[in-house]
């Protein structure tokens, strides 16, 4: 019995054996042409979505800054006693993701951003509210830290 | 100190949702804003195709009729696999937009705007809607395709279902629509804009096909969009890298001279000009290019660096060979 399994270890030693050659001529071709290929990775053309998506960061700031440039918008602020150059500062101190999330909230609202509706003028308040720490419903508001 | 600012989220809660209550009662419907005569005339695009749905399909049968409309041959049942979710009986607007890219048309996402959707429509541009035809707390999701309406008549015609034409009221198709976050999108053969398309998202629509290297596509859309914004520094790039994996490297170099001329502070430009340049062995220009791309620096100085180090490896070995 014991030998018996002997006998089909050393049977199947062997067999590894002969494959480790081929096996290994396999593996070092692979890790060549790995090796090989990986610089062409490096250096080539860099695709467009990198230049898109700063373009995209560009056109999201803009809609935000215009939607706060406007009159009634900035009426609104002066009232509740905000400095609107204050508030487009905060805007231009936001990160690309965040001012990305920002846009699209504006391309939800009913208006799709053109007359200035009830849901506009809630937002804004919001998002100003926010700005100044008094909400927290935008979680990509950065929040002035207080003590 | 936790007290004040849990009571400060709780005032912020009430004051939020109690004015978005008031809110949604009381935002207008777009249509009522439509300037008068702003759409005068009816339109109807009678040879947009019709595609009765099977159960549920919705999804698949209003991306089979657009695809059509965009000259792509194919069926709802052919497409279900793809865009179709059995568990959720429906699709979901990412898969649509996934689908029509992978058929190779230029998905473009309409402002939430009914002017843009009646812009289109006018245009000749069907144009795929997600309703819920239901209430918001009992959603009855659908997609459907808008080909037509008649304003005097008050009318809105839909491939929808199993009906070729769904007369809606406009007031009505609008508060389902709305329902969807008035999501809304035309399918577009590369070769032709959408009437609404802004530069930006345009691009961004394209970049999707170049993701999964729909080059021929791709490159078409490009030369579109640069038809409309010639100085797109997106779309010049984009027409350049699209026919540099099509292998046009004499191409790729003229669509990349552009790009560089008009935005001499592109450093992405100037590397793919390099890189173009060096394909053709012309290592003198390409070198000149890449420095350029150096000195101007920036988030991709890494691949500007990779690329000069090519361009002076290749270089030196043809001048060995040469020796």
């Amino acid at each position: 019995m014991n030998r018996n399994f002997r006998v089909t270890e050393t049977l199947l030693m062997n067999k590894l054996r002969r494959l480790a050659r081929p096996i290994s001529y396999i593996v070092t071709v692979g890790v060549l042409a790995l090796s090989v290929h990986l610089p062409a990775v490096h250096a080539a053309v860099i695709g467009t979505e990198a230049v898109v998506s700063a373009q995209q960061a560009e056109f999201d700031r803009t809609r935000v800054q215009s939607l706060l440039g406007r009159a009634e918008i900035k009426q609104q602020l002066l009232a509740a006693g905000v400095d609107p150059s204050q508030v487009s500062e905060r805007v231009d101190a936001l990160n690309d993701n965040e001012v990305h999330q920002l846009a699209a909230k504006i391309d939800q609202l009913p208006a799709g951003g053109d007359a200035l509706g009830v849901l506009v003028f809630v937002f804004i308040v919001l998002l100003i509210t926010d700005i100044l720490g008094f909400t927290d419903v935008f979680p990509f508001v950065k929040k002035p830290v207080r003590r | 100190m936790a007290d004040t600012r849990a009571a400060r989220a709780v005032a912020g809660g009430f004051l939020f949702f109690g004015l978005l209550a008031i809110a949604g009662c009381a935002t207008p419907l777009q249509l009522e804003r439509l300037a008068p005569d702003s759409f005068p005339d009816p339109i109807e695009l009678n040879a947009v195709a019709f595609f009765p749905q099977e159960e549920y399909q919705c999804g698949p049968a209003a991306l089979a009729t657009a695809l059509a409309w965009a000259g792509i041959d194919t069926t709802p049942s052919a497409l279900a696999p793809e865009v179709y979710l059995p568990e959720r009986q429906g699709s979901l607007q990412l898969e649509m937009l996934a689908t029509a890219r992978r058929h190779g048309a230029v998905p473009y996402v309409l402002r939430p705007a009914l002017d843009d959707l009646l812009t289109e429509v006018k245009a000749g541009h069907p144009v795929v809607v997600l309703q819920n035809l239901a209430l918001s707390w009992y959603p009855k999701w659908h997609y459907a395709v808008v080909v037509g309406f008649d304003l005097a008549r008050d009318e809105v015609v839909l491939r929808s279902g199993l009906e070729r034409r769904h007369l809606v009221p406009l007031a009505v198709f609008e508060r389902t629509w709305r329902r969807g976050d008035y999501w809304a999108v035309v399918v577009m053969p590369p070769e032709r804009l959408p009437r609404t398309a802004q530069e930006t998202p345009y691009l961004q629509a394209v970049v999707g096909l170049e993701r999964i290297e729909h080059w021929q596509e791709a490159g078409r859309a490009y030369r579109s969009a640069l038809r409309r914004w010639p100085e797109s520094l997106g779309a010049q790039l984009g027409l350049g890298n699209s026919r540099y994996a099509l292998k046009d490297v004499t191409g790729a170099e003229q669509a990349y001279r552009a790009a560089v001329a008009a935005h001499p502070n592109s450093g992405i430009a100037f590397n793919n000009l390099a890189q173009a340049l060096a394909d053709q062995s012309r290592w003198d220009d390409a070198e000149a290019a890449v420095a350029k791309a150096l000195a101007l620096g920036g988030p991709h100085t890494d691949t500007f660096k990779a690329t000069a180090d090519e361009i002076r490896k290749k270089k030196n070995a043809t001048a060995d060979k040469r020796r």
